[in-house]
Formats: C-alpha cells, sequence, structure tokens
C-alpha cells in the first residue's frame, strides 16, 4: 500500500518536529525582528513601543547607513554580473574542450568549497602591503608604481573585497552553468551545426536563450546573496577603512553588539527595512521574467 | 508496509527511544554543581593554564563541584553573551572589561561586594568596577601603556635613551625621521582587528598634553576635538604619519602580527602596547615569541612641550569577570573568583604571565626567566601619575565607532588631514 497515504496521526507526527523548527527557528525570529524593529529593548528586556522612531531616525539621522546601502549596491549589481556571466563564460570555456578542462574545472571549483574565515585570511594575506602577493607581482613586472595598500585605501578596499568574493562563487556558477549546457538537447545543437551555424550565432541565438532560466535563477541568487554579504566584509576589513566598505549586515552587527547596548530595536529596524527591500527588487526581477520563464529558486 | 507507519507502532517506538536516552544518560548525584564560565582570551595559553588552575584548585577544595570554562575570542565571546543573557541562557561567571558597561546597567551583573574576598584586591583597580556604589566586576588584569623599543636599533640610529626615559615630542620626531631615512621601521603597529592600537601614540600624547582632567573631558564629550592643544597634538602626530612612522601595512596587520613584526621580522624600532604585551612576546620562539635575545627595551611615551601632566600614563585594567545576576550558583561564583585572587595566584599570574594584576601579589621577590623585563617595568612605573582607563572605557555608540574607524584608523593611516579628524571626531563625540 502506498505510504503516501498514511493517516493524519502518523503524518502529524512526522511533520510536526520539522514545522516547530521551521516556526522556531524562522518564523519566530522574523516576526520577532518585525516586533523589535517598533520597539526600544531597554534592560531587563524591558520593551517600549516607539511606533516608527527608528525607521525614522534611520533615514534621517545616520549618515553611515546611507553609505553602507550605496556600498552594498555596488557590490550586489557589480558583484552579481561579473559572478554570473564571468562563471557563464568559464563554463562555456570547458564546454567547448579547452585545454586541460579537468584540471581547470578542479581548479576553479575549488574556492567554493572554501570557507568565508579561509578565503578572507588567504586574501587578507594576499592585499598584505608588503609581503602580499599582489604588490610583489607587480614589483616583479615593474608595475611597483602601482603597489597599494589594496584594503587600507578606501579607494581600492571594497573593490578588494569584491575580488575576493568573486573569486570564490565564479566556481559554483560555473559549475551549475556547465551542468546545464551538458543538458541541453543535442539535436537542436545538431541542427545548428548542420545549417552552418557558426559558433558566435549559435551561442547568441541557441545557448544563450536555452540556458535563460538557469541564468535568471543565478542572476536571482546571486544577487540575494551579495545583499546580506556579511561574513567575507567582516573577516577582510569589518567594514573599514573609513566605512568604504561597509555593508547593511555588517552595520547591523555593529548597532546590535559593538555599541555598548543591548537595545535590539535600531537593528533590527535595519533589517526590516533592508527586507522590505530587497523583497522588492526580487520580485521585480521576478516579475520581469516569468511572463516567459518559471522561475525555481 | 503500511503496519509500521501505524501510529500506536510510532508511539512504541518514541517511548522506547526516550527509555533508551533516560536509562543512557548520566546520573548526577544531588550534591554536583557544574559551575559554567566563558572566557575570552583563548589564543593566550599562560592565561588558559592559570584559569584552568584556579578551576581544579576549586575543584579540589569543594568535591562535587566542577567548572566547566568555555574559551572565545573577544568578539565571539561579545555575540554570544548579547544574546544569551537576554535570553537567560547565559553561564555562572563571564569575561568582562571596564567598558562594557552595558552588562551593569541592563542588570546582567551581579553586585560582588558581599559576594566576593576583597582584601587581596587592589582597592584603585576595584574602584574602577564600582557604579552607583556597587562592585559589578572582579579585576584581574591590570596593564599600563607602554612604549616597547629594540634597544639595539635606537643605538644604532644614534640616541640615547634620557635618564627619566622620556624624549621630547621634538626628539621623538626626530628618531621616526631618522629610522625612515635608515630604511627601518619606526613603529610597528596595525589597526587590522582592533579599534584602538593606532591611537596609543596620539592618545597618550593627548594625556600628557591635556593632562588627566581635560583628558577624561575630551573623551567623555565635554571637551571639543577643536581645542588649541587638541589641535596642537593631531598637528604633531601628523607630522609623525607623514614621516612615515607607521608601516604601509598598518591598516591590516594585525595586533599579534604588529608584535611579531616588532621583535622577528621584518623589525621595528618601536611598538606602543598595554603591559600585556608579554602575552604574546614571551612564549617559545616557535609559537611566535619573541626571541630570547631580543633587546627589549621600554620608554616612557614622548613629553609634549607645555604638557600638562608628562608624567601621566594610561593604566586600565583589562581582564575581569562577573557573576551572573541570573545565576542559582553565585555562592559557588564567587568561590571561582577567591580562587583567582589569592595571593599566590597573584603571583602565579606575574610570573607566569609577566603582567601586573590587580591582586596584591609581592613583586619584591620577583624570580623567573624575565626577571629583568619586569624590573625594568617597574622603574617605568615610578613617580608616574596613573589615569585610570583608555578612550575606549570613555567612549560609546557613535563616538566608539568613530573612535575606531578615524581616530585609530584613518587618521594614523595617513587617510585624513587633521581638520578632517577633528571634523569627524567633533560630529561624533563633542556634546557641547
Amino acid at each position: 500500500m502506498d505510504a503516501r497515504r498514511a493517516s493524519l496521526g502518523t503524518l502529524a507526527l512526522f511533520l510536526v518536529p520539522a514545522l516547530l523548527l521551521y516556526f522556531g527557528f524562522i518564523v519566530y525570529p522574523v516576526l520577532r525582528t518585525f516586533y523589535n524593529s517598533v520597539h526600544t529593548i531597554g534592560p531587563q528586556n524591558v520593551q517600549k513601543f516607539v511606533g516608527l522612531a527608528n525607521f525614522t531616525e534611520l533615514l534621517t539621522d545616520d549618515p553611515v547607513i546611507w553609505k553602507a546601502v550605496g556600498n552594498t549596491a555596488i557590490f550586489t549589481v557589480i558583484g552579481t554580473l561579473v559572478d554570473v556571466f564571468g562563471g557563464l563564460l568559464l563554463a562555456l570555456c570547458l564546454f567547448a574542450g579547452a585545454p586541460f578542462a579537468r584540471v581547470l574545472r578542479l581548479l576553479w571549483f575549488t574556492p567554493v568549497l572554501m570557507s568565508y574565515v579561509v578565503v578572507g585570511v588567504i586574501w587578507v594575506w594576499i592585499y598584505d602591503y608588503d609581503w602580499g602577493l599582489a604588490n610583489v607581482i607587480l614589483r616583479a613586472i615593474g608595475l611597483g608604481a602601482y603597489e597599494q595598500s589594496w584594503l587600507g585605501d578606501p579607494a581600492t578596499a571594497l573593490g578588494s573585497v569584491m575580488v575576493t568574493h568573486i573569486w570564490k562563487w565564479l566556481g559554483f556558477n560555473m559549475i551549475i552553468f556547465l551542468a546545464a549546457l551538458y543538458a541541453l538537447p543535442t539535436e537542436v545543437l545538431g541542427a545548428a551545426e548542420l545549417d552552418n551555424c557558426g559558433w558566435l550565432a549559435k551561442l547568441v541565438y541557441i545557448v544563450i536563450p536555452m540556458l535563460r532560466p538557469t541564468i535568471v535563477n543565478l542572476l536571482i541568487l546571486s544577487f540575494i546573496g551579495k545583499m546580506m554579504i556579511f561574513d567575507l566584509v567582516w573577516i577582510m576589513t569589518a567594514g573599514g577603512p573609513l566605512w568604504s566598505t561597509e555593508t547593511v549586515s555588517t552595520y547591523v552587527y555593529k548597532r546590535a553588539f559593538d555599541w555598548n547596548t543591548f537595545d535590539l530595536g535600531y537593528p533590527s529596524a535595519i533589517a526590516v527595512l533592508w527586507f522590505l527591500i530587497i523583497m522588492g527588487f526580487v520580485t521585480v526581477i521576478t516579475r520581469l521574467f516569468r511572463q516567459r520563464e518559471k522561475l525555481e529558486f | 508496509m503500511t503496519e509500521i507507519f501505524a501510529p500506536r507502532h510510532i508511539a512504541a517506538m518514541v517511548l522506547a527511544l526516550a527509555a533508551g536516552f533516560w536509562l543512557g544518560a548520566p546520573r548526577a548525584h544531588a550534591e554536583d554543581v557544574t559551575l559554567t564560565v566563558w572566557s575570552h582570551e583563548a589564543d593566550e595559553d599562560a592565561k588558559v593554564a592559570f584559569r584552568e588552575l584556579a578551576a581544579r584548585n576549586l575543584e579540589k577544595a569543594h568535591p562535587g563541584v566542577h567548572v566547566k570554562i568555555t574559551w572565545y575570542e573577544k568578539n565571539p565571546l561579545l555575540a554570544a553573551l548579547k544574546t544569551a543573557l537576554p535570553a537567560g541562557q547565559g553561564p555562572d561567571v563571564f569575561y568582562v572589561e571596564p567598558d562594557w558597561t552595558e552588562y551593569v546597567e541592563a542588570g546582567y551583573l551581579a553586585p560582588l561586594d558581599d559576594l566576593v574576598d576583597w582584601s587581596n584586591i587592589q582597592d584603585w583597580a576595584r574602584q574602577v568596577w564600582v557604579h552607583n556604589g556597587k562592585t559589578y566586576g572582579l579585576p584581574q588584569e591590570a596593564y599600563t601603556n607602554e612604549l616597547y623599543y629594540n634597544k639595539d636599533l635606537l643605538k644604532k640610529l644614534g640616541f640615547e635613551l634620557p635618564a627619566n626615559a622620556q624624549f621630547t615630542q621634538s626628539q621623538f620626531l626626530e628618531i621616526v625621521k631618522k629610522a625612515k631615512a635608515a630604511g627601518m621601521t619606526p613603529i610597528a603597529q596595525g589597526v587590522g582587528d582592533r579599534p584602538y592600537p593606532g591611537a596609543y601614540i596620539v592618545g597618550e600624547a593627548l594625556l600628557r598634553k591635556l593632562g588627566k582632567a581635560d583628558y577624561e573631558k575630551l573623551f567623555t564629550g565635554k571637551l571639543s576635538f577643536t581645542d588649541p592643544r587638541v589641535v596642537e597634538v593631531f598637528k604633531w602626530t601628523k607630522e609623525l604619519v607623514d614621516a612615515g612612522a607607521y608601516p604601509k601595512n598598518f591598516m591590516t596587520l594585525k595586533l599579534g602580527e604588529s608584535h611579531y613584526y616588532f621583535y622577528s621580522k621584518p623589525l621595528a624600532v618601536m611598538l606602543p602596547m598595554g603591559s600585556w604585551y608579554t602575552g604574546r612576546a614571551f612564549v617559545p620562539v616557535d609559537k611566535g615569541g619573541q626571541p630570547a635575545d631580543f633587546p627589549l627595551g621600554i620608554m616612557q611615551y614622548p613629553a609634549m612641550d607645555g604638557g600638562a601632566c608628562n608624567q601621566c600614563k594610561t593604566s586600565a585594567i583589562g581582564a575581569s569577570f562577573g557573576i551572573n545576576a541570573a545565576s542559582k550558583n553565585k555562592k559557588i561564583a564567587a568561590e571561582f573568583l577567591n580562587a583567582m585572587s589569592t595571593p599566590e595566584m597573584g603571583q602565579k599570574w606575574i610570573e607566569t604571565i609577566y603582567l601586573q594584576t590587580a591582586v596584591k601579589a609581592k613583586v619584591d621577590n620577583f624570580t623567573g626567566p624575565h626577571a629583568a623585563y619586569f624590573t625594568e617595568l617597574m622603574a617605568r612605573q615610578k613617580g608616574e601619575d596613573y589615569f585610570v582607563g583608555g578612550p575606549l572605557d570613555m567612549v560609546t555608540g557613535k563616538c566608539k565607532d568613530t573612535f575606531g574607524q578615524v581616530m585609530n584608523a584613518a587618521f594614523p593611516g595617513g587617510l585624513l588631514s587633521v581638520d578632517d579628524t577633528l571634523k569627524q571626531m567633533n560630529a561624533a563625540c563633542f556634546k557641547g
């Protein structure tokens, strides 16, 4: 007999633990964050309703948040585009049978398997002014004039963190694209070849249109991930120098844990506002693409 | 197949599992108490050994008591405390520092006045933890802000330490310039993982220039950063920065790395640091410690022209411990604090950690491989007028954040002019 037709009691027995965990660790914290955002939390968890005061202060009297929003926006837009289309290029490179493809696939994918902490520490060393690989290479090829304190200068810090982030995630997008490329119907590609279709035309008119759902999914996933970027920035720069790499998430953390206060009201207000902004963007992107393709993420 | 999923079978399985867990769980004796302690400084072996020793001593003295210390680094500890305490899940005893005043204000620390034996603690150190007439923390580590230097390199540059071990501000600038010209790094310092080391030089200069009262006013928002004396100090510091006082990797160099930079590779003439320098330096060389023959010296921070208190020095309390106000084991928690604070343990602290302590301990019969260092450290304390607490003990919120980003990092990192620095500090800290 079909096990899926189990009794309600049996279903409940299996579902309730998972639902409890879901409500305890996902739904409750989200609702609690919304609740906190309209309160100040005083000593001994004494809560005072303040309405939209936290949001008003956030929008009118906090220059750092705007810096954080700007940095996160730059990180998200540039990072997402480079991440996704860079991953596509690497996948195409392997799909086309580049020499040493197996080795390259391994090399490009390895950073994905490393934790942010390891990646962050490695790249802080690479960027070190005195003994970092980046400056050593520049000096070695006669470009010593361009050596930088990559993470120490506000002009280069954000870009440097972005390079690290892209280095870590390019391989992930590459693997997804590679899987999608191998799943393309060979008869379509074969027919194109029979029609003497060049590689560029094949790419533009056949491959990319057929990869469209994958591209859209990766764009959205990458977009959401970068809007919430925290770990790597925290490890590499903690938002400095001069807030030049401050992101919304690092600022929320600082306001929650570094400001000699237990008040989670204000940081919750930032989190709520940012949540709504992300939701808005995701909705817009989804609507833009959903006429043609069903998204899966 | 369906039979297996019948509710009565599943209920029986759940009951059997629960019974198994219950039977398998170790039975606790009624008199057993497990005291939970959360401590920072996981990476300092000598301090780990010291506190573990106190725990084992307590267990010996109180059979049935078990002390479980969880070791953290500072930021993870802060994050854990700030989520656990409001949820009522904190440990019995936890590491605190005097500037963590929010724990006192929020009522998460129990008053220790009637719990702890204060006869072994120096009174000035206890005062650091007194808020509204009650004492909330047991101070353990005391330290002073010192200016360490490499005796050989200073000699090579042609400078000799004055009798009072204090150069003038212009002599100090000269040392920096000569060191730079000789291809040496004048001051090993980095702000890669801490919000304060970059402000040692400017902070100590401000203390000497302004004197204790005005220095405190500056960091509590009662004195403007545009005060002419403050401006003078920042201009002098800017001269140091422009002369190349700090390493090029200043912004990313971490605290531990700055120690290594100073005494091993590539070497530097000076290292401004709290006297807890020893925690990292006096470990075996293969663990990153300073070489046995390293010519370590200690000088006073430079005297400022027209300084109100050139004999002033920052003294502070670092590592301290508090008892969770919600703990059910307050008495035994207090016993643990007492076990760390006996005169014998104070002596042990000095002999193994080579650092001052808030515990009353004899230092005149100090022995050990670094006796000469400790003698020099004590000599540098003579005749000094102490200001208790550093800037981070006085600033909070936006001012604290700006201090970390601007005064600690961007200004000594050469990213900001004096005017911009003072403007940003004033906007964040001065209350008018």
